[in-house]
């Protein structure tokens, strides 16, 4: 191999220990082995297990916490004959569809506002102090004056669930849409896009991994509001069977409904990360 | 008919363009001229007003005094005739390569399988054929580049406005687009304003090199190199760059951007 130089410089010579062998800089060897994953579900089972151990022992009365296998029971017992009067698919079905029905409103009433609190300075002005001042109220102060304006039936606690919902899905719409870079609107309308193509192109597809963290933050809202919109006149729903089992003390239907709401958040929680995965897939990696 | 009415000019006429907020303009009285099949390169020391003048060119922003138009008509908004690629590509994320060259033609109602076929046919020209289905992540910066210049082709315009295009780039994907660039600029006879750091690239670009000076932004020399127009002629673009009148061309302007500035 040949080497060009253009100067001979005898004297100067690399110092070979330039860049070499800096000790902080070098990166650490991987820790084998542990995942965050293991590490989740070691707990979850040593949970299961004290729970188990102090059912056994009896450290605590089976009215206050009755035993893992008591509960893991009644939930084929009331899977298949049911309690107070429908099933416990009915009951989830009934809770379901609620939430789903107020998620549907909370899209189609908060997208558009959180639009419009992006985009202009008067939807700023008009949605902004609504939204601010509708945030904080917890749903059981806001209940009953749903009910003593639209009744104890089925809208009411659809309405309840989706002003818990409203906030979050209009907010993170809003956050999505400011943070959609200036050089891509730019870029949009020096290639001919009229307004209305900017938001629709550009703006919409930009805001889309926000407005899909706000639904995940908004099922969680949801969920707790559950229970409270289901206080009211209710014969079935989750939050429902859980008050009626409470009423009675019937204990281990109170903790296994916690544990299958539980579980559908997080079946719930799985899919919309499933549905980012397909829908905006770009998300992180611009 | 007389020459100017067959020719398009993008011109702007002494314009001065001063923002909200600062005592100084950020630019004064500055007139460029840009016919089709003209490359114009805006260099000059940071401050001078370079990349305003291409956003008032391309309607982003409003001169305080002074006229932009484009075949005599005043430019108010941002349009297809002037079709403006950024230093960051700006490519939209949620599309693939060819979805975003198409991009300009799905905003005018174009059939899908129209612009899919006009959408590689451009890609050719940028030398992507291959990268079409391609989502925007997995393109190099270069690639990115390509793609951008291709979706700003496919809106048919008069004119390019390139914002420093190739100024997050590697050194030698540098080199190579600007060949490109000359490739596209031939082969599409579009008007260029460019606004670019890199001296050789200015010389080896343009027709004509407007050199501004900060405080505020106005022109202080005017080059016409001409080494374009060598390329354009078949000369290999290391022959040219070998030439000793291209390290003179260099030195000269060099000396012309730092004119004036405290040592």
């Amino acid at each position: 191999m040949t080497v060009t130089s253009y100067t001979e410089r005898p004297g100067h010579k690399i110092d070979e220990a330039d860049g070499l062998s800096v000790p902080w800089s070098r990166p650490s060897p991987k820790r084998k082995g542990v995942s965050a994953r293991a590490v989740s579900a070691v707990t979850i089972l040593v949970v299961l297990a004290l729970w188990a151990l102090s059912a056994r022992l009896q450290l605590v009365s089976p009215v206050f916490l009755p035993s893992p296998a008591a509960v893991w029971n009644k939930f084929i017992t009331v899977a298949r004959d049911g309690f107070v009067d429908a099933t416990l698919l009915q009951h989830a079905v009934a809770s379901l569809w609620r939430i789903f029905a107020a998620l549907v409103a909370a899209i189609l009433i908060g997208v558009p506002v959180g639009l419009a609190i992006g985009i202009s300075t008067i939807g700023r002005g008009i949605f902004d102090p609504l939204l601010e001042f509708l945030r904080p109220i917890p749903p059981l102060a806001y209940l009953p004056l749903v009910i003593i304006w639209f009744g104890i039936g089925e809208p009411s606690k659809i309405l309840v669930i989706a002003i818990a919902m409203l906030a979050p899905v209009a907010l993170s719409t809003a956050s999505g849409v400011r943070g959609v870079s200036q050089e891509r609107i730019n870029a949009a309308r020096s290639l001919g896009a009229t307004q209305r193509q900017v938001v629709r192109h550009v703006i919409l597809p930009s805001a889309l991994p926000s407005i899909l963290t706000g639904l995940r933050i908004a099922l969680g809202a949801g969920w707790s509001t559950l229970v409270a919109a289901e206080l009211v006149a209710a014969t079935r729903g989750l939050g429902f069977m859980i008050q009626s089992a409470a009423q009675f003390l019937v204990t281990d239907v109170v903790v296994m409904g916690i544990l299958v709401i539980a579980a559908i958040a997080f079946v719930l929680e799985f899919t919309i990360r499933r549905i980012e995965r397909v829908l905006v897939p770009w998300a992180g990696r611009e | 008919m007389p020459h100017l009415v067959l020719d398009p000019h993008l011109v702007l006429d002494k314009v001065s363009i001063h923002y909200d907020g600062q005592a100084e303009p950020a630019v004064e009285r500055v007139s460029i001229d840009v016919a089709k099949g003209d490359f114009v390169v805006l260099v000059g020391r940071s401050g001078c007003g370079k990349t305003s003048l291409l956003n008032v060119a391309a309607g982003l922003v409003a001169p305080a005094r002074g006229t932009a138009s484009i075949d005599g008509k005043p430019i108010t908004a941002p349009g297809s005739d002037r079709a403006v690629v950024f230093q960051n590509d700006a490519l939209f994320p949620w599309l693939t390569a060819r979805e975003n060259v198409a991009f300009a033609l799905r905003l005018r109602g174009v059939r899908p399988a129209e612009r899919a076929q006009r959408a590689d046919e451009l890609l050719a020209l940028v030398k992507l054929t291959d990268a079409g289905d391609k989502r925007i992540w997995e393109l190099s910066g270069g690639m990115r580049q390509r793609v951008g210049l291709a979706r700003a082709l496919a809106a048919e315009p008069e004119f390019l406005l390139l914002d420093e295009p190739l100024g997050a780039l590697d050194a030698l994907t540098r080199e190579r687009m600007q060949t490109t660039l000359l490739d596209l600029w031939t082969a599409s006879e579009v008007g260029v304003l460019m606004v670019t750091h890199g001296i050789e690239e200015a010389l080896v670009l343009a027709t004509r090199i407007v050199v501004l000076a900060p405080g505020p932004g106005r022109v202080v020399r005017t080059f016409e190199p001409g080494f374009s127009r060598r390329y354009a002629s078949g000369e290999a673009i290391r022959t040219i760059k070998a030439d000793p009148i291209f390290s003179e061309a260099r030195a000269d302007l060099t000396d012309a951007i730092f004119e004036g500035e405290a040592a």
